[in-house]
């Protein structure tokens, strides 16, 4: 791995791999959308890593999930953008999209419960039940499974920014 | 309509004699409608099956939540009404996501069990891949090399292209192909974890870019079909004891227009003078010793047909017979030597053959030696060499 960076307030700085942006009308149009993009940007990223094909399933699969999330905004205008950077091991996520004020709300409580220390609880509750998996199981499981860390942040306008650090690339099956 | 579009995503079938039920592909539906008929065909499998009901997700490569669910649903729900029934989820260590998922469901309901079926499935190939055969490997591929290097552009190799080498082993091979041709990406594949760490450190220390080393079972690869312009599998059909399942995978995994290339040996057809009928005795023996642990170490002249009937059109065959004066007969020696160890040292002990046999079996290997090593004498070991173009 090159040299580390730090920024100003400590964190490690995550070098910008690739980014793609697209209107979210165009992106809701079609829901193999989600899976395009997070096919391309997962085969894309994953070529420098110690085993490619497995961290770009992986990464498919983690990152499907959060665009599959974006997909059922309520909110029809703005853009979407995806942003993919790494630091060592760890990749992050950062998916930039237009929401409703209820639904900031909800992804900020969301987010504040995967910090929580009754993920797994909630996550196995969620699968042995009988409703279908909210967005905020969605979120629960990329903890639960892929190792995540989540947090939000603030975002132009009606926007809300998921940041998403997935360190795939020492996970244990 | 994009040719996407047409693809088949998905398959789930039962085969009711297994009593399993298996799911594989990309698994990303919008609504659960979607689903429709493979829920009922597990509904269904569910309530015909006895004892144990197998649900098979080793080529499952993308289920996202909502499947997830629905599938679960249908498993936790019978394990509820049917406390008499086990599940078994077989998954594939390779995928990366399955055995984590759906080993959540054992934590919700003790009579599902989640198995990762890994690569224990080559018979004899544990005899070649300890680490001590390490050098040895090295020292073959840098004899075979020496013919390959001119042989290869004959069968597809050029600048540029993008190849993947399966059953890759220690990666040297790769790294050689990277340094000549410089194709512009190659995926080594091998399903020996040690192997692949010492090719990654081996290409770390090196500082060799453009080689991506990754786990997988050659003969049910995660790789997408129709990628390669060219896919070599070198010395290894001979070693699996179904070699037409990893010629299917080099096939799906090679472009229409690119070729398959192998290499394999016939080992009776090993040679030496002085001493040629010892030496020719022991190589026959060999061949039986590797018959018995199910792999075909004769395979080379017969990869026409294998070729041919893996569905490869154009196809072109050559041999070449590594010498022990290509280059420091000492090699070919060390070579012998190793040979010697593992095929009468290991296999045919394991076999249970008498001392009597492993005596005179071992003289071959000393008798090939020491032609290799006399200065009159002369050693062979001929390899096959063949590829097929697979058709537009």
């Amino acid at each position: 791995m090159g040299t580390v960076h730090h920024d100003l307030a400590g964190e490690p700085s995550f070098e910008p791999m690739i980014q793609i942006d697209m209107e979210i009308k165009a992106f809701v149009s079609a829901w193999k959308h989600c899976d395009y993009v997070s096919t391309y940007m997962a085969r894309m990223i994953s070529q420098n890593r110690s085993d490619s094909v497995r961290h770009s399933n992986l990464f498919s699969s983690a990152f499907n999930e959060l665009l599959e999330v974006a997909f059922r905004t309520r909110h029809a205008d703005g853009e979407l953008a995806c942003r993919v950077s790494r630091h060592g091991a760890t990749d992050r996520i950062e998916l930039t999209f237009p929401c409703v004020p209820e639904e900031r709300q909800f992804y900020e409580q969301a987010v504040s419960l995967v910090a929580g220390s009754e993920v797994r609880e909630r996550y196995l509750n969620s699968v042995s039940g009988d409703l279908a998996p909210s967005r905020e199981v969605v979120l629960l499981e990329l903890a639960i499974d892929y190792n995540a860390t989540l947090r939000v942040e603030e975002a132009d306008g009606d926007a809300i920014k998921l940041v998403v650090d997935l360190p795939l690339e020492g996970l244990q099956n | 309509m994009n040719p996407y579009d047409l693809l088949p995503r998905f398959k789930a079938q039962y085969d009711a004699n297994n009593q399993e039920f298996s799911i594989s592909g990309v698994v990303r539906p919008q609504a659960i409608d979607e689903l429709g008929p493979s829920i009922a065909l597990l509904r269904d499998a569910i309530g015909r099956v006895r004892g144990v009901l197998y649900v098979n997700v080793r080529r499952l490569t993308q289920m996202n939540n909502a499947a997830f669910h629905a599938f679960s649903r249908i498993i936790l729900d019978a394990c509820r009404a049917r406390p008499d029934l086990k599940f078994i989820v077989i998954t594939s260590s390779v995928v990366g996501w399955t055995s984590r998922k759906f080993g959540r469901l054992s934590g919700i309901e003790p009579n599902i069990t989640v198995e990762e079926y890994d690569s224990e499935f080559y018979p004899g190939q544990g005899f070649l891949e300890e680490g001590g055969f390490v050098p040895i490997l090295r020292t073959q591929t840098k004899m075979t090399w020496r013919h390959e290097r001119a042989i290869l552009p004959r069968h597809g190799m050029r600048p540029g292209i993008v190849m993947a080498d399966i059953c890759c082993g220690i990666g040297d091979f790769a790294v050689l192909v990277q340094k000549e041709f410089q194709p512009s990406r190659i995926v080594a594949l091998d399903h020996s974890r040690s192997s692949l760490a010492y090719a990654r450190n081996v290409a770390a220390e090196f500082d060799i870019k453009g080689i991506e080393y990754t786990y997988g079972d050659a003969s049910e690869m995660l790789l997408e079909e129709n990628q390669f312009d060219l896919v070599t599998c070198r010395h290894s059909l001979q070693v699996f004891n179904k070699p037409e399942l990893i010629l299917r995978e080099l096939f799906r995994i090679c472009k229409p227009g690119g070729r398959v290339y192998i290499t394999n040996e016939k080992n009776s057809h090993c040679l030496g003078e002085p001493r040629a009928d010892s030496i020719q005795w022991t190589y026959n023996e060999v061949a039986k010793l590797w018959a018995h642990f199910q792999m075909d170490i004769e395979l080379g002249p017969k990869s026409k047909r294998y070729l041919t009937e893996a569905g490869l059109e154009d196809i072109r065959v050559e041999s070449f017979m590594v010498t022990n004066h290509d280059g420091d007969p000492q090699d070919f020696a060390d070579v012998i030597a190793a040979w010697e160890n593992v095929y009468a040292g290991e296999m045919a002990t394991k076999r249970g053959d008498t001392p009597a046999f492993i005596r005179r079996f071992r003289q071959g290997f000393q008798d090939h030696i020491f032609a290799a090593l006399h200065s009159k004498g002369y050693a062979g070991w001929p390899i096959w060499v063949a590829s097929g173009r697979k058709p537009l």
